[in-house]
């Protein structure tokens, strides 16, 4: 048993640089300490360990942020802005002209990850994340600080998600363009991604257009085992274990992973055949034991007729975006800024 | 810091050469701190992690043993390191990590029952004074009179201390350990298990102090670690006051022309502003007014009157103190890391600045009572402002508290002064004991603030702490800026900070405690924006501000633990339109915000270096 660990953390310490280890194997490690073997979570624990930086109506390099709360729900989005041009207007929320009269300016509505468990909107983690997606993709990015399971489980990160799309879009301030509306992309990581997906559906279903969605290594699943569940289990940071844990404990009780939340092209999913569904771009990470199944949402999107472009990082691990330290981070970016610009 | 940056490139760090780019788009990310890491890996730090590079090897063989450790011992075995373990720093990863090293491993050598502590138990046999006497005096500093207690004294009946909720501190937050509270027996019985889970304790709770690992904290100016800075200004709008930023704007607009000495100008936009808040609802409008009403007192030179007849004051304290937590939960987190600072000590002295009512103290006396070995000795010595009528009103906290202490059986002595200002004490006047029979802790809630009025004052006060020689010192102040040079900054921040204030209340059952603890705040809003000069005493700092005064000064941090943020988001909980309330952990101190806006800091210090600590 011992053995076989040394060989897995030696493994991904060959793929990732030093700090990069250092990070995501604190959390694993902190992660493993919130998680209960009885399925319930120590969410004080976590709060605690969690790293947490406030807003900040002050540009840093170029970007400014802020709170805003629902006073009914108690949903908290955080908006990230580009720093006007205009140093006077620097420290001033402006909630009454639109973004842009001339140009389009994307708006991507990002949900965090954290298997729907983890992390805030001002996570630190997410927070710088989402800082850079804003210089580089000259966006602005709305991070929605949904409700996660255990306590709250499906469908409430969806529901949330939902709620804060609509905000989103209700917001003069967002528009931009000669047509002004708000142009809005939908983006998350590992569990993000799945709610992006999901949203995208009650979105498009709606008539409430999306015009992409991002996906970050999304979070799906399956009753079955696949292949590269098989053959990745323990080597690269993530187990099946707590895969399956994070499930169970987002799931309705009483589900298995064959849940369309979870399998939304499986067994009991559907086809989005003939739906008004966003272009996908879809990160998959080569060392991420869950790619069989970002795999196949990739082709159930294909076989919806729906559009959808693949980024298969070969040799990246979960969670290479959070340190500018590597080749797939700088891919990332690029993708993701030509993605939110290929409509203009 | 306010720079635009247009170009992306990657940042040469030393630690990712393995896996660093050699092709494509080599783009570096400019971050303006690289002169300023402190050895720090700055791509870590931006995500709340201080690691330096030197380390950073040491740190991942320290994951993996932990990896290893976690592995072979079975699932009871790391639970308690989440259930029982106290945690500390999290963002210091080496220590954090090697503390939990050591609980999967103690080390042989640790005896939790050292010379040292049967020393000092002989010593304290000669002091012993017979149980449950408490002695009471008055030393009142403008006026030697003494009154008798008044009874039934509307004030202190509020605060009554068998009404104090005792519920909100759950037994767990007396120890550390899950033991359960013992009787008052004050034999102490030491049991296997209770050597084995104070030995956990002491093995976790006495981390190596930070500043032997770290260097000392950078200047303000590094604000891309991305933690608090002196020039982040987090700013939470509720959906109510989307509509009323045309009024923010306006109010801006005023303190501009204030600021510019354009009086003409200031004074129609403060008319303005008056016809515009009345169209807005619940807390923007009474924070629009209560701004809108300094800015006209600054404009016209109305200054508010000398402070308030101290029984009024008195009144707003308590009823801010009852509608919202934020005094609660001051006073929870101080005394949390008293309690541990006091471990073991038998003969106890609490400083405390802030005495007012004396709230703070029932729950930790009652802690101290329910102490494992039996309660220390308990002195308190309280300072307060003098009142404007005749009476003694600290005698009267004193006497309450003496009462209460009697009930709780604790030895207990009290001593008031009263003093228009902290820097008027003096060491000599305390009758300080030496340290080894008396440990001290001092305690200041949002008081040392008001001395950044005068120029000296803070230096001159912190010295005399050092003097008494205290194991520790706690401070709790309002999270904001709002003692900046330029007006208009202080203006803006103070805006922010009182609307998020407002907002917190808005959820209060009880209106009358919502308007007292309005007008409570009100008064603050009026001397940030009002007054000038000595007269401005709400001078607001940061963390980031204390922490470099306080180290300035010659004091070191003590964490407060996993343990103490449990039990106050615990006690958030039970408060109403609790949702919004929230603790964070920030390096050691405890903030509590509404809306992820952090609102107020708990710190605690120690003297760096103990035998220094003579007078300057």
């Amino acid at each position: 048993m011992a053995g076989s660990n040394e060989v897995n953390l030696n493994e991904s310490k060959r793929v990732v640089p030093l700090n990069t280890w250092v990070l995501i194997s604190n959390f694993k490690l902190s992660y493993n300490l919130q998680r209960r073997p009885d399925g319930t979570f120590n969410r004080d624990l976590s709060e605690f360990l969690d790293r947490r930086v406030p807003a900040n109506i002050n540009p840093v390099d170029g970007v400014f942020s802020f709170d805003h709360v629902d006073g009914a729900t108690g949903l908290l989005n955080r908006v990230y802005q580009p720093s006007p041009k205009n140093e006077a207007q620097w420290g001033i929320v402006d909630l009454e002209k639109p973004l842009s009269t001339t140009e389009v300016v994307p708006v991507i509505v990002f949900f965090h990850g954290g298997s729907f468990t983890h992390s805030s909107a001002n996570s630190a983690i997410y927070d710088t994340f989402c800082r850079r997606l804003v210089n580089i993709c000259k966006a602005v990015v709305v991070s929605v600080n949904y409700r996660r399971s255990p306590e709250h489980r499906y469908p409430c990160a969806y529901d949330d998600g939902w709620a804060a799309l609509k905000w989103v879009k209700s917001r003069t301030w967002l528009q931009s363009g000669k047509d002004s509306k708000v142009h809005v992309y939908l983006a998350g990581d590992s569990s993000g991604g799945n709610i992006a997906h999901h949203v995208a559906v009650r979105a498009a279903e709606a008539d409430v257009e999306v015009l992409g969605n991002i996906l970050l290594h999304p979070m799906f699943g399956g009753q079955m085992r696949t292949e590269s569940e098989k053959r990745l289990d323990g080597k690269y940071f993530v187990t099946l274990h707590d895969r399956d844990w994070y499930w169970r404990a987002y799931l309705p009780e009483g589900e298995d992973r064959d849940h369309p939340a979870c399998n939304p092209f499986g067994p009991r999913g559907r086809t989005l055949e003939g739906l008004k569904f966003p272009k996908s771009l879809v990160v998959v990470a080569g060392l991420d034991l869950i790619q069989d199944w970002q795999l196949a949402y990739v082709e159930g999107l294909k076989k919806s007729g729906q559009e959808v472009k693949l980024l298969f990082l070969e040799k990246a691990t979960i969670g290479f975006y959070f340190l500018p330290n590597n080749d797939h981070f700088y891919r990332l970016m690029e993708e993701m800024n030509n993605f939110v610009h290929s409509n203009c | 810091m306010k720079r635009d940056h247009n170009h992306l490139q990657p940042n040469p760090d030393p630690s990712s050469l393995r896996g660093a780019p050699s092709t494509g788009k080599a783009k570096v990310w400019d971050e303006e701190s690289a002169q300023q890491d402190c050895g720090m890996d700055e791509l870590l730090a931006v995500l709340g992690y201080k690691v330096k590079t030197s380390d950073m090897a040491e740190v991942a063989q320290k994951l993996e043993q932990l990896e290893e450790v976690m592995c072979n011992v079975q699932d009871d075995g790391i639970s308690h390191l989440a259930s029982e373990t106290v945690h500390y720093n999290p963002s210091d990863l080496s220590t954090w990590l090697e503390s939990m090293l050591s609980e999967l491993n103690p080390p042989s050598t640790f005896d939790p029952f050292g010379a040292a502590g049967t020393a000092a138990a002989a010593l304290d046999d000669s002091f012993l004074v017979p149980a449950e006497s408490s002695t009471l005096t008055t030393l009142d500093f403008d006026n030697i009179n003494r009154k008798h207690q008044k009874s039934g004294q509307q004030i202190f009946e509020e605060a009554s201390c068998s009404d104090y909720d005792l519920k909100a501190i759950p037994g767990k937050a007396i120890y550390s350990q899950k033991t359960q509270p013992q009787t008052h027996d004050s034999s102490s019985s030491s049991t296997p298990t209770n050597v084995k889970s104070e030995k956990r304790f002491k093995s976790t709770s006495g981390p190596p102090s930070p500043s032997d690992i770290f260097p000392p904290p950078p200047p303000p100016a590094a604000a891309s670690y991305g933690i608090p800075t002196a020039s982040t200004r987090p700013v939470v709008l509720v959906d109510s006051q989307e509509n009323g930023i045309r009024l923010v704007h306006a109010l801006m607009a005023c303190a501009e022309a204030v600021q510019q000495n354009n009086l003409n100008l200031a004074e129609a936009l403060v008319k303005q502003i008056g016809f515009l808040a009345i169209s807005q609802a619940g807390a923007m409008r009474k924070v629009a007014t209560y701004f809108a009403e300094a800015l006209a007192r600054r404009i016209y030179r109305f200054y508010p009157q000398n402070p308030l007849d101290h029984s009024f004051s008195d009144v707003l304290h308590m009823h801010f103190y009852e509608t919202c937590p934020y005094l609660k939960f001051a006073h929870f987190t101080a005394n949390q890391a008293i309690l541990e600072a006091f471990e073991g000590k038998k003969r106890v002295h609490v400083i405390d600045f802030s005495m007012n009512q004396g709230m703070q103290w029932p729950a930790l006396m009652q802690a101290l009572a329910l102490r494992v070995g039996g309660p220390p000795a308990f002195r308190l010595t309280g300072f307060g402002p003098p009142s404007h009528d005749n009476s003694d009103h600290l005698q009267e906290v004193g006497c309450k508290l003496a009462q209460f202490a009697k009930k709780i059986h604790v030895e207990f002595e009290y001593r008031g002064f009263v003093a228009n200002s902290l820097a008027d004490l003096d060491a000599s006047m305390l009758d300080l004991r030496p340290s080894e029979v008396e440990a001290v802790a001092v305690n200041s809630v949002f008081e040392l603030h008001k001395l950044l009025a005068r120029p000296g004052a803070i230096d001159k006060v912190f010295s005399v702490v050092k003097q008494m020689k205290p194991e520790l010192v706690t401070i709790v102040e309002q999270e904001a800026n709002h003692n900046g040079p330029v007006f208009l900054d202080r203006f803006t921040e103070s805006l922010h900070f009182y609307s998020t204030l407002f907002d917190s209340l808005e959820g209060s059952v009880s209106s009358q405690d919502k308007v007292m603890s309005e007008v409570y705040l009100g008064k603050q809003i009026c001397n940030v924006v009002a007054c000038e000069g000595v007269d401005r005493i709400e001078r607001h700092e940061s963390l980031t501000q204390w922490r470099n005064r306080l180290s300035t000064a010659g004091f070191s941090p003590v964490h407060l633990g996993s343990n103490a943020f449990k039990q106050a988001s615990m006690l958030l909980a039970l408060f109403a339109g609790g949702d919004g309330y929230g603790v964070e952990e920030n390096n050691g101190c405890l903030m509590l915000g509404w809306h992820n806006r952090p609102l107020i800091t708990t710190s605690a210090w120690k003297l760096t270096n103990k035998t220094t600590a003579i007078s300057q």
